[in-house]
């Protein structure tokens, strides 16, 4: 491929527009409030930095309107909207940071953003800053964008009712955190909640906080490790399945097939250069023992596939291909792998004849070959191995 | 009621214990008028242990019904590591529902039990074409000679020879058997048979067994899965079943 091709033409010239309509957005933001105040409501966001830990920024995240703010920090609700509008509703949140020590999560300010982040309804929040509002657009592959950041002089928040599931986990000294997590999950409370209380320190025996983009890793790991366990015993599925989906420049094939749980990802991701890159790793039964090499689309993946087969009473092993286009210009976070895998799995499936029909039906609409998925994959490789269970 | 087993030494029970925790870390074990069974699958569903212990193979053995008792194989594996080869062990059932295990009628452990699985385990249904008998240290000897290339054994039988062989980034190694060789006592195929499996398998139960087994009997089928028969103090009997590699 060369850098001629339409494709990366495209590419750049998202990126530039989303550019424009970031400084534009920004530049409007900045008039509205003074540089050292905002006022707003929060939707109710927070946020914990991981540099400098242990001692870590964390503050709330708040835009500089009023009313219902809760769209700018709700990823399960995210499902028509374009990569520019999604950009645009993290643009508008502000970061506050006060410094805090992660293993003293404690004191009347980490209390309030605790309230806040079990809290029902977006938080009327008044925010003074030290030295005013650094614009800048910090990026980070696991946790969703934001705007601006702000020293934390001083903070003032609306009360709200608490989610009485969130409220019961936070007052439990003696459940340890991944117990909470999965409760919370169990009771239907949205992922990405679950991960902003933990990131704050709210769950487990001796608490601490976490900084958000582990604390979003960790969660994912948490309950599909758990869901995972939960479908070892069941039936495996009969036949070859591949689901596809889209969203955001992201093209995402699960391919499921009759075995014990076993998991895969393979990430293609296509620059504007024509470069292609690749990565992937993999776990049998005995789960995950290393920081995967393509980090945390490897868990919020696992999390969309064993939630289906968890749903579904079914075992299988899974493979999981995501091909990452240039039109994927700015990266909005973790969140966008899970909920894209999760809407695969939520269609309709193509039943296949095994691996190599998989990877082809799974390649048609990729600019990544059925030999490049398979040559990065160990999934073909490991079925080598038959099992006792196809004898029987 | 009424459950007690008697062993006149610890061998057995050390092997047994090891194979088992090969492939499993908590195991159900059955107990009947007629002895004590085993049956479970590693994970993967790659491998299978199938443990018959006859109450002929015991000192004393009393069971009056069927017993399901589940333990951590690796709980059960520590404290009968440290028992001495001459110590007799008897297992039974205490009144609080743990594991009872007297070791020389004086040391009393009782061990906690876990929940026992009720499924059924079925075996594969082959029909073996070719078959080999020798004495284990002679197939642990092939293994060590195989896994110095590769990761996997390549096993090929016709009339009464076996060439074993493997392949790896390293290298390549081929040994040929004959039936009536120093310490193989029979080599026999129905049918030319060829069929490749994983050492990761093997080298562990064979290990596992040691010294309790004197003989091996394996029998495969062309890619299909191979049968180890272990006779533990030529009375109870130890089969593990293993699925084949397959090209394709």
């Amino acid at each position: 491929m060369c850098t001629t091709d339409p494709v990366h033409q495209d590419s750049r010239r998202i990126r530039e527009v989303l550019l424009a309509a970031w400084n534009k957005h920004l530049a409007e933001a900045g008039a509205m409030t003074s540089p050292d105040e905002l006022s707003g409501s929060s939707p109710p966001s927070v946020f914990v930095g991981a540099y400098g830990y242990p001692r870590v920024g964390i503050g709330p995240l708040v835009p500089a309107t009023h009313g219902d703010t809760s769209i700018l920090d709700a990823p399960e609700r995210w499902n028509t909207e374009t990569l520019s509008e999604i950009i645009r509703y993290r643009l508008d949140l502000v970061r506050g940071i006060k410094h805090v020590r992660a293993d003293e999560p404690d004191g009347r300010y980490v209390e309030s953003l605790q309230e806040m982040a079990m809290s029902v309804r977006p938080i009327d929040s008044e925010l003074l800053f030290e030295r005013g509002i650094t614009r800048s657009y910090e990026q980070d592959d696991h946790a969703t964008p934001f705007g601006s950041v702000g020293q934390i002089k001083s903070t003032s928040f609306s009360n709200a009712p608490s989610h009485p599931a969130l409220e019961r986990a936070y007052g439990d000294d003696d459940m340890d955190a991944r117990q909470a997590v999965l409760s919370l999950y169990r009771a239907g409370v949205d992922v990405t909640r679950i991960q902003k209380c933990l990131s704050v320190g709210m769950f487990g025996i001796k608490r601490r906080l976490v900084p958000t983009k582990w604390s979003i890793t960790a969660v994912d790991s948490i309950i599909s490790r758990q869901l995972a366990l939960d479908i070892m015993d069941t039936p495996e599925i009969d036949s070859w399945r591949v689901f596809e989906s889209e969203r955001l420049g992201n093209a995402y094939s699960v391919i499921l097939y009759p075995h014990t749980w076993r998991y895969e990802m393979v990430e293609a991701w296509h620059t504007d250069g024509g470069a292609t890159g690749f990565g992937s790793d993999s776990e049998t039964h005995s789960g995950m023992n290393h920081t995967p090499a393509i980090a945390g689309a490897y868990f919020a993946a696992r999390l969309g596939v064993s939630e289906y087969l968890a749903r579904s009473k079914v075992c299988a092993g899974a493979l999981v291909l995501r091909e990452i286009r240039p039109e994927y210009s700015v990266p909005v976070g973790v969140w966008q792998v899970r909920q894209g895998v999760r809407d695969a799995m939520r269609g309709p499936f193509k039943t296949v004849d095994g691996i190599a029909e998989a990877l082809s039906v799974a390649s048609a609409h990729t600019s990544t070959s059925a030999q490049e998925w398979l040559s990065y994959s160990g999934t073909a490789h490991a079925l080598k191995q038959k099992s006792l269970t196809e004898f029987a | 009621m009424v459950f007690k087993a008697e062993t006149a030494g610890s061998d057995d029970l050390k092997a047994i214990i090891s194979a088992v925790s090969t492939l499993v870390d908590e195991a159900t074990f059955v107990a009947s008028a007629e002895g004590i069974t085993f049956r479970g699958m590693d994970p993967s569903h790659v491998a299978l242990i199938d443990i018959s212990w006859p109450n002929s193979a015991f000192e004393k053995y009393e069971c009056d019904g069927d017993i399901r008792f589940g333990v951590k194989i690796d709980e059960l594996g520590r404290l009968i590591k440290r028992v001495g080869k001459k110590d007799k062990i008897e297992i039974g059932i205490s009144d609080d529902n743990k594991l009872l295990v007297t070791i020389s009628g004086t040391k009393k452990y009782k061990i906690r039990m876990i929940e026992s699985s009720s499924s059924e385990t079925p075996l594969p249904k082959v029909t073996y074409d070719a078959k080999m008998v020798m004495d284990l240290q002679n197939f642990d000897r092939i293994l060590g000679d195989i896994d110095v290339v590769s990761e996997y054994l390549t096993v090929t039988t016709k009339g009464s020879k076996s060439v074993f062989s493997g392949k790896g980034d390293s290298g390549e190694v081929s040994l040929d058997v004959k039936g009536g060789d120093e310490g193989v006592r029979e080599i026999t195929a129905s049918a030319e048979s060829t069929a490749t499996y994983s050492l990761e398998y093997l080298n562990p139960i064979t290990k596992a067994i040691g010294s309790a087994a004197e003989d091996i009997t394996c029998e495969y089928s062309e890619s299909k899965p191979l049968r180890l028969e272990f006779k533990v103090s030529n009375i109870g009997r130890i089969h593990f079943y293993l699925a084949p590699r397959v090209d394709s």
